[in-house]
Parts: C-alpha cells; structure tokens; sequence
C-alpha cells in the first residue's frame, strides 16, 4: 500500500509574546486502520469566471470518479486559491452542501477531511467574476 | 501586526507512478488588507468525552464575514478512533488518529439564540468523538471575537 504524508507547519514569532511553532505530519490511511490511503483524484485544476454556486466535488455520486469515493471514510481534500491576493477583497467561499465553511483568498489552501455522503458536496462561490483558478486533489478509498 | 504563516506538504513516492510532491504556504491575513497580518489567536489542547456532539468553536458575531483559519489535530494513537468536524449539523468529515485538518472559517449564519446557548443554527464548529475519549488540540486564527459579558460581575 501507498504511504502518503501531509505535514502542516504553522508559526508565528509575533502573534504572541512566544513564538507559535505547530509541526504535525499524519500518514494518510483508510479509515480505522493503518494501511494506507491508495487511491486519489490527481491534481485537479479548474479556471472560471463566474459567481455562481458551482460543485466541485459531488458527493455520492453514481458514476465519475467523484463515485469512488466511499462515504464516511478517511478521504481527504487539498484546495488552493491560486490566484494573487490583489487588495484581499477578493475570495472564494467553500462550502459544504450549502453550509458555507470559510474564505479562502488568493494564495490560501486548505486541507480537510471529507465525509463525501450523498449531498454532501464541497462547492464554491467566487465573491465576483473576476477569472479565478482553484488547484484540488482528493485522497481517498 | 503580526506575521503567521501556514505550510503544507504532501508527499508520496509510490501512490503514482512518479513522486507526489506538493507545497504550499501561505501567510494568515485580515480581510480586505493587502498584507496586514491576523494578530489573535486562541491555541488549546482538550479531552473529547465520546456519545455527545459539542460546540469546539464558539460562533461570534465580530468573526462574521472576515478571514479565520482552523486548525485541529486528533492526538489519539489507536487507529480505530475518531472524531467528526462539522458546521451547523453538515458532517465535513473524520479525523482518525493522528489526522489534522486546516481550514478557512467565516461564521457566516446568524445566530438566533443567546451567545451562550448552542441550540440554534450556527456556524460553531462542532465535534464528537468515536471509539473512546478524544485528546485534540486546536487552534484559531482570527481578528477578533465577541467575548461575552460577565454575568457575575
């Protein structure tokens, strides 16, 4: 089996009177077990120029590869606003179903673990129509 | 103001055919800044009870429409634990032992009940634990937060 990595660095010397230094790296395994993750979405990338709601991944889909991924597992998604900050005005909202998490403006990622049930699909939603470029992937079993 | 950044790599050298070896940083700003820097934070370690869905992070309304970013970590070592993340009752997913996620987070609906009572449809950030008793630590990244008002004072 794969053995897959994803380490996180967060640090700060001044957010705080005492540097914040966070380091954590799990391997990426199917759920309940230590065997790991083996499958994945490749690197995605998705250019649009729209503010309307669009899904990126459908979760509990029949067919496609979004299908493969089993529902209530360990699946695990990595978004990245590619786009520059510019004036920080602009973002993306994700959501999930219609539940909106966050931002993520140009140059932000995140990193969350997806339950990929029926409905319960990871959209977004650009704050205008400026042409905004989105890098993902999705580990998964 | 402050300077945090945030970096992930992802790697692997056999889920392809070739190497997998992503990373990204990025540094925590305020919203609508070009470069002004996220200067507060909230950083704890805590022990999940199983059997119960709990409130982790705490909507507010001064942390509506702005830039905050979550971080969480399951310390647990027994592969078969876990925890769901989720916002307003919509399951995100599982961390199993050893997994973090992090994430932008906007308390985007408006809560109708006091600040103290969880009962009403919000964007806290909900957990509850699977197996046996979580030990998690989190943090926030924020620019500010309603604190509530002594009730006692």
């Amino acid at each position: 089996m794969a053995t897959t990595t994803a380490t996180i660095t967060i640090s700060s010397s001044d957010i705080m009177d005492s540097p914040i230094s966070i380091s954590n790296t799990s391997t990426l395994y199917t759920a309940g077990t230590n065997t790991g993750i083996s499958e994945t979405t490749g690197l995605g990338r998705k250019k649009f120029a729209d503010n309307s709601n669009i899904v990126l991944l459908d979760g509990g889909l029949t067919s496609g590869i979004a299908a493969d991924v089993t529902a209530d597992k360990s699946a695990k998604v990595y978004l990245k606003n590619m786009n520059d900050r510019g004036d920080g005005t602009k973002y993306v909202n994700i959501l999930l179903a219609a539940v909106e998490i966050g931002r993520l403006y140009g140059g932000d990622w995140m990193f969350i673990p997806w339950c990929a049930a029926s409905g319960k699909d990871i959209e977004f939603t650009a704050s205008d129509t400026t042409e905004t470029t989105l890098e993902y992937t999705c580990f998964y079993e | 103001m402050a300077t945090t950044t945030a970096s992930i790599t992802l790697s692997s050298s056999d889920l392809l055919s070739d190497n997998l070896s992503l990373s990204a940083t990025m540094n925590l700003y305020q919203n609508g800044t070009t470069a002004t820097g996220l200067d507060e934070c909230n950083y704890h370690r805590a022990h999940i009870p199983t059997g119960t869905s709990f409130d982790l992070i705490q909507d507010s309304a001064a942390l509506s429409e702005d830039a905050s970013y979550v971080y969480i970590i399951l310390k647990n070592t027994d592969v078969t634990d876990y925890v769901k993340i989720s916002i307003n009752s919509e399951e995100i997913g599982r961390l199993y032992a050893g997994d973090w996620l992090f994430m932008p987070w906007d308390n985007d609906l408006t809560d109708t009940e006091a600040a103290t009572d969880p009962s009403g449809n919000d964007s806290s950030i909900e957990i509850q634990a699977y197996t046996h008793e979580a030990v998690i630590e989190y943090a926030l990244f924020h620019n500010g937060e309603t604190l509530l008002t002594s009730a006692d004072s």
